[in-house]
């Protein structure tokens, strides 16, 4: 017992040691707790190794031993992982949604939903009729039938104004994670791609266009090794439909910030 | 749905078209066409079952996903273990015919005998998933089933009908195809692992096709799929990679199972000899495992790198965002189970009669305690697969080994084992080391990041640095462990209890990663059933958390281990019980 004591002081020692030079250098919190724990591990293998040897327990104590070490290893692993910060998956949900809506709709499922919901609209409708025929008379009925349709849909927001197209253009930037490898208005990119607040002085919208389509139609000067792998994924034009592209190239062509250094473009195709 | 709704929707229906009348037709009509309605209703439930993503059934409290998941992870985790366990089995066998040591012919049998039991359950999980999977997504599995025809329905039920036969004649044949005619058996063994291994490089066909489906520059993938031949989509670009990562991790898993069972067995023997042969049993299936889990960082990095050349998104994917701290977690599984291993190995090295002699070579330590911030700084220099790494690389760890002899300065096992353990605990700390804190790495606040001056630690190059490291010294250690058998004096039956502890440990650890791993790979479809051709439109198709995850793959951890431990009940007391009796002499019967 002697041993644990004296290596789990080292380990605090250590581990109080490591998360003193972390918070001096300005670590973040997590960061000195995860060497802090490292360190008490350590503490614990070292008190392990030099541990007394643990004599043979007979068939009883052996099962009872075993079955304690399982409910060890089982509370650990699960504790474990739940004690790492956790993704919300409503945040995910609510992309994929807005990705899938259009192939959701398309599917039997969709128009069966779209069909009930216009069942809806129309049962609310003939039961409104069916009282006010009740009230008013016949005569009336026929006018109230051609009264504009509840379930009619409203003006395609298709032919919406430029305001939609910005909306739908940083809509598909967040969707199709373009952050993960570009940065834009100082936030997203790992270095992967290049940052793209100029990018609107360097190409026209159907340059945009073109690159999100092709990614090998043009190459960001300094970027020849990314090019050549073909990092930039070859997938955007399966999914996104026209529209959805125009639109995150008009919205990238509105950045026009000369005061960010965006490499130039170097036409390839 | 109500049959109000569906006759109020044909109702709909009937006006769209301009069918116009008055209020009190369409009243006298509702009943009429509620019927009609009905029947259409009927006709949209069979689209409605056989559309991809939607299920006509709803598994009661998981959710289908989940439900797929568990079966799927259970198929594989038995799949992995019989096809595993024969590559172990056949190197066991040809052991002891090449050392004439029946400990090792004992061993493969009576593996042989648990792989037999567990062969019925792969089979039974197998038909399960393929039922749970056809329930819950109908269409999708009937349209998967259509793009890989010829191997479900040929190939793969015959080579699995094939590997029946030779699993059972390899059992049955055991006691009879002995002595001279050894050497049979060990050829039907070699039999038997071909049929294994080929079957595992037909069926990770479709199962790196969902994540990797083949494409090509400028064709849409739809396009190019109608054209691909049957070997162009089984050939996919994470096939290979995914077939070499399975091969040595089911080497090491069977391993691990293995010395779970040894040491299941080592608590309930009830003589010295048993007790000594089961510590030796214990002792080369966890080296076995060993020699498959040093592959495995490197294969499956190799299968990352594929991945990701594939598409680059899945990188992020993995590292930055949802599922970075699944791989956290991978880490700090991984990293007890380094810490583990090693741990046997020192265990293992006290029970040896004049270890405390075995010395080596001061380089050893040396290049030990370099070797994590000089493959950083390599790595850093030349990034894979720039060979100019390995030229600084293979010659500093070769050079204890190549150039100790030459320096006279050396150090005793015990220290070398210790210092090991050091910069084993530093590796864990960088590979454990995260950018952020964070569940996703896209709007990670400042406050949460590693400063400048510490980010390094969180670069794939650090990462792989102290993966290299974490094998080094687990190979240093080995040598150690060798050069001690050589020198002293093994006493089987000997070693510490605690080490049937850790055999345990290492086979949960193993199963809980594969668990993992098994997970991430599914995952990586991100909302499609087949990458960017078949969407999953269930509302199930998202990221779990990694705390749902774990639950899950811990219960089916527990699972796995519990029928293996009965499996191996099963088939190794009676035979250990049947060893231990005497058959003594027939008693005599009066004739009539």
């Amino acid at each position: 017992m002697w041993n644990l004591f004296k290596k789990l002081a080292v380990g605090l020692v250590v581990g109080g040691g490591l998360a003193a030079i972390a918070n001096s250098q300005e670590v973040p919190v997590s960061f000195q707790l995860l060497f802090f724990i490292i360190a008490l591990v350590g503490a614990v293998v070292f008190a392990l190794l030099d541990a007394k040897t643990l004599n043979v327990m007979n068939g009883g104590m052996s099962f009872f031993a075993v079955t304690v070490f399982w409910v060890f290893l089982i509370s650990v692993c699960v504790a474990g992982a739940s004690f790492l910060p956790q993704f919300d998956p409503e945040d995910e949900k609510a992309k994929i949604g807005k990705l899938l809506d259009k192939e959701r709709k398309q599917s039997a499922q969709g128009k069966t939903e779209e069909l009930i919901a216009r069942a809806k609209a129309l049962d609310q409708q003939v039961k409104a009729l069916e009282d006010r025929l009740k009230g008013i008379g016949g005569g009336q009925a026929v006018a109230m039938t051609q009264a504009p349709s509840a379930t009619e849909k409203p003006a395609a927001s298709g032919g919406g104004g430029a305001g939609d197209i910005m909306k739908v253009g940083e809509e598909q930037w967040q969707l199709q994670e373009c952050y993960n490898c570009h940065k834009l208005r100082g936030e997203g990119g790992k270095k992967r791609g290049p940052e793209l607040d100029n990018i609107g002085t360097l190409l026209t919208v159907e340059e945009i266009q073109q690159k999100i389509a092709d990614p090998k139609s043009f190459m960001a000067e300094g970027y020849d090794k990314e090019w050549q792998k073909g990092i930039m994924p070859d997938k955007f034009k399966d999914l996104m439909d026209p529209k959805e592209m125009l639109a995150l190239a008009t919205w990238l062509g509105s950045f026009k910030n000369v005061a960010v250094n965006t490499p130039k473009p170097i036409k390839k195709k | 749905m109500s049959h109000r709704l569906l006759s109020v929707g044909f109702f709909y229906i009937h006006k769209d078209r301009g069918h116009r009348g008055t209020v009190k037709t369409h009243s006298s009509s509702l009943l009429a066409l509620a019927l009609l309605a009905l029947l259409c209703g009927l006709g949209i439930s069979d689209v409605f079952a056989q559309e991809a993503g939607t299920s006509p059934v709803d598994f009661p409290y998981a959710g289908n996903r989940t439900a797929v998941w568990i079966v799927a992870q259970l198929h594989i985790l038995f799949a992995a273990f019989i096809l595993g366990a024969p590559i172990f089995v056949v190197i066991s066998e040809w052991l002891g015919y090449r050392k004439q040591d029946p400990r090792y012919d004992r061993m493969a049998k009576e593996v042989t005998k648990v792989t037999v039991i567990l062969f019925s359950m792969t089979a039974v999980t197998g038909g399960l998933f393929i039922f749970v999977l056809l329930a819950a997504y109908p269409q999708f599995t009937t349209s998967f089933i259509n793009q890989f025809y010829v191997v479900f329905a040929i190939i793969y039920p015959a080579l699995f009908i094939a590997e029946t036969i030779l699993m059972y004649a390899y059992l049955y044949t055991w006691d009879i195809w002995k002595g001279e005619k050894k050497g049979r058996h060990i050829a039907l063994g070699v039999l038997l692992n071909l049929v294994c291994l080929l079957i595992l490089f037909v069926i990770n066909g479709p199962t790196s096709f969902m994540n990797t489906p083949p494409k090509a520059e400028g064709v849409s993938p739809q396009d190019f799929l109608a054209a691909a031949t049957l070997w162009d989509k089984i050939a996919n670009q994470s096939w290979f990679p995914l077939s070499l990562h399975r091969i040595d991790g089911n080497v090491a898993f069977g391993g691990f199972i293995a010395g779970m069972i040894a040491a299941y067995m080592y608590m309930a023997a009830k003589t010295k000899e048993e007790r000594a042969y089961y510590d030796w049993m214990g002792f080369v299936a966890i080296w076995i495992a060993v020699g498959g889990s040093l592959l495995q960082p490197f294969t499956g990095l190799l299968l990352a790198y594929e991945m990701c050349d594939y598409d680059f998104s899945f990188c992020p994917y993995m590292m930055a965002d949802q599922l970075s701290m699944f791989f956290e977690m991978q880490g700090i599984m991984i990293g007890l189970l380094f810490l583990g291993i090693n741990y046997y190995s020192w265990l293992s090295v006290k029970r040896i009669e004049g270890a405390d002699n075995v010395r080596i070579s001061v380089l050893a330590p040396i290049v030990v305690v370099i070797l994590l911030p000089v493959t950083m700084w390599v790595m850093n220099s030349w990034w894979i697969p720039d060979p100019m790494s390995l030229a600084f690389l293979l010659p500093l760890t070769m050079s204890p080994f190549l150039l100790g002899r030459f320096v006279p300065v050396t150090v005793s096992a015990r220290t070398v084992i210790k210092i090991g353990f050091i910069i084993m605990l530093i590796s864990d700390a960088v590979w454990l080391t995260p950018a952020g804190f964070v569940a996703t790495g896209t709007d990670m606040p400042d406050e949460m990041k590693l400063p400048e001056g510490w980010d390094y630690l969180s670069s794939m190059p650090a990462k792989l640095s102290a993966i290299f490291t974490l094998v080094f010294v687990t190979i240093v250690n080995f040598v150690l462990y060798n050069r001690a058998i050589k020198q002293g004096t093994i006493l089987w039956g000997k070693i510490d209890f605690a080490a049937q502890f850790v055999l345990i440990f290492l086979a949960f650890t193993s199963t809980w990663i594969m668990g993992l791993m098994g997970a991430v790979r599914s995952l990586l479809k991100k909302y499609f059933h087949t990458y960017s051709l078949v969407s999953d439109l269930s509302a199930e198709s998202f990221t779990p958390t990694l705390s749902y995850s774990a639950g899950w793959i811990t219960a089916i951890t527990v699972f796995f281990i519990a029928v293996v431990t009965v499996a191996a009940l099963i088939a190794i007391r009676p035979s250990v019980v049947q060893a231990k009796e005497p058959e003594g002499n027939p008693v005599p019967v009066p004739v009539k």
